[in-house]
């Protein structure tokens, strides 16, 4: 764990992609065997491979416990420090680095201490097990044994780049290297069979979630040169889903790849009998997203919910057919065998001619309460994990809004010091009413003026002063691609995916906005387009 | 001796000195030549020669004022109102020292900004037993560990040669006075040449009077520029590597704070340890916590036994 640690403040220490990858390439070659199977999990923030359906538990407040025994500072100490530094591991090794023994600690002393960790029940045991790590090993080790408990290096490595890491280490083509963990889910396989040259022989895994396919979004359907190369589907509005059958045992998996198996038992239910092994790609439906959300909520599901909020899973790719992988079959060969299948619901295709077909299919899908259109390339192949030019969304954005920002929040991990996360608001009067909460839009450098900006507006701090309330004076403009009613927030409504487009140092928050405009989107007034900014705001700041 | 916390500094009624006053006043000690410590023009001003050079430098006299500069040197002592003053060595930027108080059988020591390891350019901290010490915070959390001079010396000159090694430039941030300097000063004792901010050149004859060498100008070499105008260098991003010296640099959030690639945890202010060992060596009946973590140190001091409290300015 100290050369992990050391390779891995190196990968920190550049932002570039390239030296990322051949930092951790050169720390891989430098192992023996078992260690590099388990240092490409480590490096990628997990202490068991992905296949491996057992957790760690190990939570914030056991970790906080064993930090509180083996330093003796008492919590209030520990907060703050913790709430300076944003990141656990960290914080734990600053904190023992006075007091801890500084012995070396083996990638095979870590791996039998997940292991105890994770056979451990009683929560005290895994407290007594902590404070003896945290006592005994050199503070950089510790920071990335923590930090793999948590899940997160903050060291702006994807698991994507150690999968190039490793290629380049075993000098194996990289997606090679790629589609044999996305067949097989266990990286330190992937790693030894890189290295013994047998990549090939990894097969597919059922009931690990294979990486989505993603289509790639287009505005103006007139770009499209060829329709009648296409085929349309409707694009739903529910939950991306993948499903594994095989032997009446069933799974579900999100985009994320999160399992989320036990939230949808007529699901599970209803595929049982299906003859597999068997791997879907398709979507899980209510009749709104927002009901859909509730459902995702919970862990287990009542028969009450079940009644009240029926959901069912429409099919639209099959990825696995008969234990064997049809990602390189024609799109139209994937439909022949996903319709052999007699599964009651699948998307309806239609094979495409003109453009105006593509309004008219727009229309009807957005009239049947779909988002809108995918457009799938005839003959195309199913690119696991791509954004690929072969799928393409239609579905138009509902808006934007100009909103002030009313509160902000400190970011976690590279954004730990500013202030990233925004809550906004609308008119109505002169009131300023939350209508949601964006993280993303703005470059690095807008967020660190932006933090500027907010710091100086500060009326009251929260939590530690993580979340400071700000004088409404800042105004943002946001896109988002729905609005939901939301007792959460003042204005009644939520924004669906809000993200800021744009600062609008040119507008006063007397400009944003009002509550007024809000209500007739939400009963389906057609929105004007927006104005085009013709001149650069910051040159015009008159207006 | 009863000591006032105000908005405008810390003030001694008994004797009506100011300690670091942020308006003009009658009479001031200047602990250091930083400007958020040295500023205004007061009526009479003691410091040590060199803050008291660096300090004309910053705040010039107008052609039509007077101003009374009085100097006492490390290890001075002069009478004043009743109270004896004794300038006292602190490490932090050159110039720097810690004013002793004796008045009435009680000695206060006022810290100024501080720390106790050898600094790269100026003189050691002397401690001294006192019974009431006013000392500064800026990293009173266990969480800042910072690196001696020679280690951080020894980064400094490896993550400029390992830059220049593959045609990166490695570019610095240091401040305006002191880290600007100390930086400058070590790139040139491994003979690293170096093109130097004006706002930390023009400091550095200060520094050279002490004796201090200074890198030559090159192109070719590394660039040392105040924080916040690493982004004006007109060098694209893949030909160059961003180091941040700084105390803050002890936490990887430093980086985002800072765009630097590397992070230097070295401080002319005292890490957690520093101030642990500053305060045993004094051994103070009372103390005054100002700036930064003030609360949660006096919280930590309070725990160990100490009669320690945060002084709100
Ligand atoms: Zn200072």
């Amino acid at each position: 764990m100290d050369a992990l640690a050391h390779a891995a403040e190196r990968v920190a220490a550049t932002n570039s992609r390239r030296e990322k990858i051949a930092h951790v390439a050169s720390y891989l070659q430098s192992l023996n065997d078992a260690d590099l199977a388990r240092a490409v999990l480590y490096l990628s923030g997990r202490p068991f491979p992905s296949t491996d359906p057992r957790k760690l538990s190990v939570g914030y407040a056991t970790m906080r416990a064993a930090l509180a025994a083996a330093t003796g500072w008492d919590a209030e100490t520990l907060a703050l420090c913790y709430r300076e530094v944003g990141d656990s591991g960290e914080t734990i090794s600053h904190l023992c680095r006075p007091i801890t023994n500084a012995e070396p600690l083996s990638l095979q002393q870590a791996e039998t201490h997940f292991e105890t960790l994770r056979k451990t029940r009683l929560t005290q045991v895994k407290v007594d097990l902590l404070t003896s790590i945290f006592q005994t090993h050199a503070a950089p080790a510790l920071k990335f044994f923590v930090k793999t408990i948590t899940g997160n290096l903050r060291i702006g490595l994807q698991e994507k780049m150690v999968e190039e890491a490793i290629a380049q280490a075993t000098s194996q083509p990289a997606d090679a290297v790629r589609a044999a963990n996305n067949r097989g889910g266990n990286l330190s396989v992937v790693a030894l069979s890189a290295r013994a040259n047998t990549l090939e022989s990894i097969v597919a895994t059922l009931f690990h979630p294979l990486d989505f396919m993603l289509a790639q979004p287009i505005d103006e359907t007139k770009e499209l040169a060829d329709p009648e190369n296409w085929v349309a589907e409707d694009k739903y509005d529910g939950i991306r889903s993948q499903l594994h059958v095989a032997n009446g045992k069933v799974k579900l998996f999100t985009r994320g790849l999160e399992e989320t198996t036990d939230a949808f038992p007529e699901i599970i239910l209803a595929f049982t009998n299906l003859p597999g092994p068997l791997i879907l790609d398709g979507e899980i439906l209510a009749t709104s997203f927002q009901l859909l959300q509730q459902r995702l909520a919970r862990k287990k599901v009542s028969a009450k919910m079940m009644a009240e909020i029926p959901v069912h899973f429409v099919a639209y790719d099959i990825l696995m057919h008969q234990g064997e992988l049809v990602f390189d079959r024609p799109l139209e060969h994937r439909r022949q065998l996903l319709d052999n299948l007699g599964l009651v619901r699948t998307s309806q295709q239609t094979p495409l001619q003109t453009h105006a077909q593509i309004e008219a299919l727009f229309n009807e899908a957005r009239a049947r309460g779909n988002e809108g259109l995918m457009l799938k390339r005839r003959g195309s192949l199913y690119e696991s994990g791509k954004r690929a030019a072969n799928w393409l969304k239609v579905k138009k954005p509902l808006g934007t809004l100009d909103v002030v920002v009313t509160a902000a929040e400190q970011g976690h991990g590279r954004r730990a010091g500013v202030l990233s996360d925004v809550t906004f608001a609308i008119r109505d009067g002169d009131k300023y009413l939350n209508i949601g909460k964006a993280y993303t839009g703005l470059t690095d450098a807008e967020i660190k003026e932006l933090t500027k900006v907010l710091r100086a507006l500060t009326i009251e701090k929260f939590a530690g002063g993580r979340v400071q309330i700000v004088r409404p004076e800042v105004v943002l403009e946001v896109a988002f691609d729905g609005l939901q009613k939301s007792p959460r927030h003042k204005s009644g409504y939520a924004l669906r995916f809000p993200r800021i487009v744009r600062w609008r140092r040119d507008k006063r928050p007397e400009d944003i906005d009002t509550l007024a405009r809000v209500h007739q989107i939400s009963l389906g007034a057609v929105l004007p387009e927006k104005s085009v900014i013709t001149e650069n705001p910051e040159e015009n700041p008159a207006k | 001796m009863r000591v006032e916390f105000k908005p405008e500094g810390i003030h001694l009624p008994a004797i009506d000195l100011w300690l670091d006053p942020r308006v003009p006043v009658p009479a001031a000690w200047l602990s250091h030549a930083h400007s958020d410590h040295a500023r205004g023009l007061h009526e009479a001003a003691i410091s040590t020669a060199i803050t008291g050079r660096l300090y004309r430098h910053r705040w010039p006299l107008p052609a039509h004022r007077t101003q009374q500069l009085l100097t006492l040197n490390p290890g001075q002592s002069m009478e004043w109102r009743g109270a004896t003053l004794t300038a006292r060595q602190a490490a932090h930027i050159l110039g720097a020292a810690q004013l002793e108080i004796e008045y009435e059988g009680e000695r206060l020591i006022y810290t100024g900004d501080i720390k106790r390891r050898t600094p790269i350019c100026g003189w050691e901290t002397q401690p001294i037993p006192c019974d009431h010490l006013i000392i500064e915070s800026t990293f009173g959390l266990p969480i800042y560990q910072f690196l001696e001079a020679a280690e951080a010396q020894t980064r400094i000159a490896n993550f400029a040669r390992e830059c220049l090694a593959v045609g990166q430039t490695p570019i610095f941030q240091g401040y305006g006075l002191g880290r600007g300097q100390e930086i400058a000063h070590t790139l040139a004792l491994h003979e690293i040449p170096c093109q130097v901010h004006h706002s930390i050149a023009a400091l550095i004859p200060y520094f050279e009077a002490e004796g201090y060498t200074f890198p030559t100008e090159s192109a070719n070499g590394a660039i040392l520029v105040t924080p916040g105008q690493e982004e004006k260098v007109p060098i694209p991003p893949a030909k160059r590597k961003t180091a941040l010296v700084s105390g803050w640099a002890a936490l990887d959030n430093a980086r985002a704070r800072s765009n630097a690639d590397v992070l230097i945890p070295y401080s002319d202010h005292a890490d957690f340890s520093e101030l642990l060992t500053l305060i045993a060596e004094s051994n103070p009946s009372q103390i005054d916590i100002v700036h930064g973590y003030a609360a949660p140190l006096a919280h930590i001091l309070r725990q160990r036994g100490y009669n320690a409290r945060e002084a709100r300015l």
